[in-house]
């Protein structure tokens, strides 16, 4: 029971050095364009939660993330790296508009469900050749995931412009769905308490991004399936040996995967853009990566994690706005430099602190 | 197509081609070594940035070459401390390098040129130009063996013959010297590496010097040969299709060359089957650009099989460990 | 003629009302009006620095800027979600009028606007038919109609190429214009059309304008027009390394390599952008659509210094007689916009 406490703080202080880690280099960017670091930071703090209004913005970031995070982490339980997260949201943005494009007549309470249900589909799908190609012919799922990025761009400039676009319409992107699919949004609910938090794109999908968090949990944790789930995930020979049927796991998990960035679809369709454009998941599945694994690819972990990179979406933005010389430029180094020294110190840091707090606990017990 | 119309789309190949030799070559060390990168794009995009500046700064192709792999080693070094020391996930570490050299290339053009990341344009003295071989245009209406000499063996740049040279020498290096099957050994039981008194991490960080300062040069072609300076994001995801090739080859040198030349085959092909007709029916350009990506996947699910790759790959190494 | 002078009495009425305006303006209450203004504009996820359309919109907007000392507030987002987001904050920092450039602006300006009726906005490339926003559209296939009748004129081999960033609608006009263009001066031209991508990365990667290039003329182009962003760049570097033609786009870029530049498919969105913020100063702002063609210089082609040597009296000639053509209504340019498809010939 200690132990796991260690282990938990320890994931929290560890992340914690790798942001400030990550935002004194930051710092060294913005000294250099004549901006006072403190100050920028405490822009992008304020901006990412200094208020209801950016919390918002935060939250509604944090829902694809969560999205995309879990989706890395389900397949990584399986020892398989998903990176084609983007590709697969893209998709699963087709699913969703052809619900809404289809049946305009549903409310969305109705049209969330089969939202749901289409973008999982969409992006199950979009990841089962590769999946499929990773379980029976081992291919590479890091190379095929890209690929099928690439032609998730192709497949959707291609239909948007050729077909969804309205014909005298110049932008590349279908025409508005029915009002009756947009789903509820947190403005209009804190409105009638009487709270202005203006328009906002937070909507009903982050509880759905939560609930999604506790279905995972419960299934990677408490049956069957994910048992067998993480027992091909340690060794394959033994699942093998113990009876686990290895390429069926591996390819409903890395399509499980997929249905899990679908989700993304549903979040950016019905809930924010009410059309279809293009490249609406622009950087989310890359940063998916990133936020599964300082989530240690447990849903838990996962929200904080997808709310880390919400903020700096959200702040960063914050940033840009209020001083002119911080270009986005900066604010897309600093994203990286969170995800490299993420990815770099975890692994050193997260066991030595586990092991300090382990004898700082036993210490004070004895 | 006419004979001359693949000659055409032969050298336009090799021209494509060169970046994707380089890096996938270079991806080919890191690999080898059990270290998995899918940072050669933002590794390329940092030489080539570096190419531009240093090319501008000293007024000589030499000086932007030499930079551009100053700038790759630099850039590896930093991943591998990351992936090597750090004990990180390489995945995570790659990405994120790609990230930061797009930004940091954008931010540091802005900061310098206020072009908006991009670098002066090159005098012709700055770049590297086709070398026009003996005889060529002497040759060039010879039918047949004309055109082939003047077009593909001809008038090439000094990186196309540097890019295959680079090939056979990565193929002496991997399978003919002792450095070589420690690279392999390292790939696959490090700790026997480590039980014959070799060292892991330096075997390691060998490998990525040679990983980066390959990139840098693969970067260094797309500023000093193709663009004529640095461009924001100029590498537009060649070293996605690197690394493609690094594994459709199987991570054997010869298989890796041959997989870039394809793929740089059916990028060149596609460019000239852009608004190609069936009957009355307009091909869309999009199935037409999707070749090369449709290709690489269906060479990896039939042709490839089973992959062979390092054992350890992506794992880190922690010593004492097994 | 008639007309001319009737015009011309338009114009001195709305010169005199300006002035009369500006008069009371510097001492009257309405000073707030006039003076209160603060100008910002947001680009398109190409950044601002895309030379394409954008860098010529914060030109003309840092222009103004500069010469009225005023410090000018400017974004470039990074997600589709910040349009909504940096429309906002842009609007209660009392950011007015604000430009936003390129046609994806729209939706989002289609929600913000009639949430702060009291700023002005102006959208480029688009119409949004709001009573506090001023659409400017360009006549971009009126643009490439004259560059493709100089290619027509120009070629030697009877074959011609085109180079664009993504296969979207707005490439398509360019393409569908210049085509035309060139038929008109070389019927039976063959004109070779090539996309260099299907991701944004297709507007930032000159290496393959370059081979794209170079590949149309080796299948006997000896003109290339660039029409895709930074990766024109590259469309003007081929011409440079292939001793050929080549026309640039957005900007004058008859500079970026002179000689082989033969000329620019221009379009003025750096007076546009100038001229709104003026409009606003001086308290002549109007919501409503303005389509800049030919006839009112907002599209054409540039002659300069640098490309004059490649042209002869005859071309130039030639040129402006198909200009005027144009501007007086005799040629009708066809658009791909009208109806979704590009009209044959």
């Amino acid at each position: 029971m200690r132990n796991h406490a260690s282990g938990t703080i320890a994931a929290i202080v560890a992340t914690l050095i790798n942001i400030a880690a990550a935002f004194l280099i930051g710092a060294l960017l913005i000294v250099a364009v004549g901006e006072n670091p403190l100050k920028a930071f405490g822009v992008v703090w304020t901006g990412a939660f200094g208020s209801l209004k950016g919390f918002s913005f935060t939250l509604y970031y944090a829902t694809n993330f969560i999205f995309t995070g879990l989706a890395v982490a389900v397949a990584a339980h399986a020892r398989e790296y998903n990176i084609g997260g983007e590709g697969q949201a893209n998709v699963s943005g087709l699913g969703v508009f052809l619900v809404g494009a289809m049946l305009p007549f549903l409310p969305w309470p109705v049209a969330i469900v089969l939202g749901i249900v289409a973008g999982m589909t969409f992006g199950a799908a979009w990841a089962f050749v590769p999946a499929y190609m990773s379980a029976r012919r081992g291919s590479n799922l890091v190379v095929t995931t890209i690929m099928f990025n690439f032609l998730a761009s192709l497949l959707m400039i291609y239909l948007i412009v050729n077909f969804l676009r309205p014909t005298t319409s110049m932008i590349p992107a279908s025409g508005a769905l029915a009002d009756n699919l947009s789903l509820p949004r947190m403005d209009r609910f804190l409105l009638t308490l009487g709270i202005n938090i203006h328009e906002n794109p937070l909507n009903i999908t982050f509880l759905v991004a939560l609930l999604v968090c506790v279905a995972v949990t419960f299934l990677i944790w408490h049956t069957r399936w994910g048992y067998e789930l993480r027992a091909v995930g340690e060794n394959r020979d033994a699942a093998a040996y113990a009876g686990v049927h290895v390429p069926r796991v591996v390819i409903q998990a890395i399509c499980l995967s997929g249905a899990l960035a679908g989700m993304v679809g549903l979040n950016e369709v019905f809930g924010v853009q009410h059309r279809l454009i293009l490249d609406f998941a622009l950087g989310y599945g890359f940063t998916g990566v990133a936020v599964a694994l300082i989530g240690n690819n447990h849903p838990l972990g996962i929200i904080p994690a997808a709310i880390l990179f919400g903020a700096l979406y959200q702040g960063g933005a914050s940033m840009a706005f209020m001083f002119p010389k911080i270009s986005r430029e900066v604010v897309v180094v600093l994203q990286g430099l969170v995800i490299l020294f993420a990815g770099g110190f975890v692994a050193v840091l997260r066991p030595y602190l586990t092991e300090q707090f382990d004898h700082f606990f036993t210490r004070k017990v004895a | 197509m006419d004979y001359l119309t693949i000659v055409f789309v032969t050298a336009s190949a090799l021209r494509l081609a060169v970046p994707l030799i380089f890096a996938a070559m270079g991806g080919l060390y890191a690999e080898k070594s059990g270290v998995i990168d899918i940072g050669l794009e933002g590794k390329m995009l940092f030489g080539a940035f570096a190419a531009g500046a240093c090319a501008t700064a000293f007024g000589s192709s030499a000086a932007g070459l030499a930079g551009a792999i100053a700038a790759g080693i630099l850039l590896a070094l930093a991943q591998a401390f990351a992936s090597i020391h750090l004990r990180g996930n390489q995945l995570v570490i790659g990405i994120a390098i790609n990230i930061i050299a797009s930004g940091l290339t954008a931010f540091l053009g802005i900061a310098w040129y206020q072009r908006g990341g991009q670098t002066p344009q090159l005098d012709t003295h700055e770049r590297f130009l086709p070398i026009i071989l003996p005889g060529a245009d002497a040759i060039s209406n010879v039918p047949i063996i004309g055109p082939l000499y003047a077009q593909i063996i001809s008038g090439q740049t000094v990186f196309v013959y540097g890019a295959f040279l680079l090939a056979i020498i990565t193929w002496l290096v991997i399978y003919r010297t002792r450095f070589g099957l420690r690279l392999q050994a390292c790939g696959d039981k490090p700790e026997a590496v480590e039980t014959a008194g070799v060292s892991v991490f330096v075997t390691r960080y060998i490998a990525f010097t040679i990983n980066g300062a390959l990139c840098g040069i693969g970067g260094a072609y797309f500023a000093l040969v193709q663009g004529g300076a640095f461009y924001k994001d100029m590498t537009a995801g060649q070293g996605y299709m690197a690394l493609a090739a690094v594994i459709f080859g199987n991570w054997r040198p010869g298989r890796v060359l041959a997989a870039c030349l394809l793929f740089a085959f059916a990028d060149a092909a596609q460019g000239r089957m852009q608004g190609a007709m069936i009957g009355d029916f307009a091909i869309p350009t999009q199935l037409i650009q999707a070749l090369p990506y449709v290709l690489t996947l269906l060479l990896l699910a039939g042709i490839v099989g089973r992959a062979e790759g390092p054992l350890e790959a992506g794992r880190p190494y922690i010593k004492g460990e097994r | 003629m008639k007309e001319g002078t009737n015009m011309r009495k338009i114009w001195n009425l709305l010169a005199t009302t300006a002035a009369v305006v500006i008069a009371a303006s510097t001492c009257g209450p309405i000073a707030a009006l006039a003076d209160d203004i603060k100008p910002a504009i947001l680009y398109d996820l190409g950044g601002k620095f895309d030379k394409s359309f954008n860098e010529p919109a914060f030109n003309g907007a840092k222009k103004f800027a500069d010469e009225h000392r005023l410090s000018l507030i400017e974004f470039e987002p990074q997600t589709e979600a910040q349009r909504e987001q940096a429309l906002r904050t842009f609007a209660e920092q009392g950011g007015n009028p604000i430009v936003t450039v390129g046609f994806a602006w729209q939706p989002a300006l289609e929600k913000v606007a009639p949430e702060y009726p009291d700023s002005r906005f102006i959208i480029v490339d688009t119409t949004v038919d709001l009573p506090n926003v001023e659409s400017i559209e360009f006549a971009y296939n009126e643009g490439s109609f004259l560059v493709g009748a100089l290619a027509g004129l120009k070629t030697k081999t009877g074959t011609v190429g085109f180079v664009g960033g993504m296969d979207i609608p707005i490439i398509r006009d360019f393409a569908c214009g210049y085509q035309h263009g060139v038929h008109l001066t070389k019927p039976g031209a063959k004109v070779i059309v090539n996309m260099a991508g299907t991701t944004p990365a297709a507007w930032t990667d000159p290496a393959r304008g370059r081979e794209l290039t170079l590949g149309q003329y080796e299948q006997g182009a000896d003109i290339v027009h660039g029409a895709a962003g930074a990766t024109t760049l590259g469309v003007l570097q081929a011409a440079a390394d292939a001793g050929k033609l080549a026309i640039g786009v957005g900007s004058n870029q008859d500079d970026v390599q002179p000689g082989h530049v033969l000329t620019t498919n221009s379009a003025a969105l750096d007076v546009a952008v100038y001229k709104a913020f003026d409009a606003a100063q001086k308290g002549t702002w109007k919501p409503g659509r303005v389509v800049l063609g030919v006839k009112e210089d907002g599209v054409g082609w540039t002659l300069d210094d640098h490309n004059r040597p490649l042209l002869t009296d005859a071309d130039i000639a030639k040129m402006n007689e198909i200009k005027q053509s144009i501007a007086d209504g005799k040629i009708k340019v066809p658009s791909y916009l009208a109806n979704g498809n590009c009209p044959a010939e």
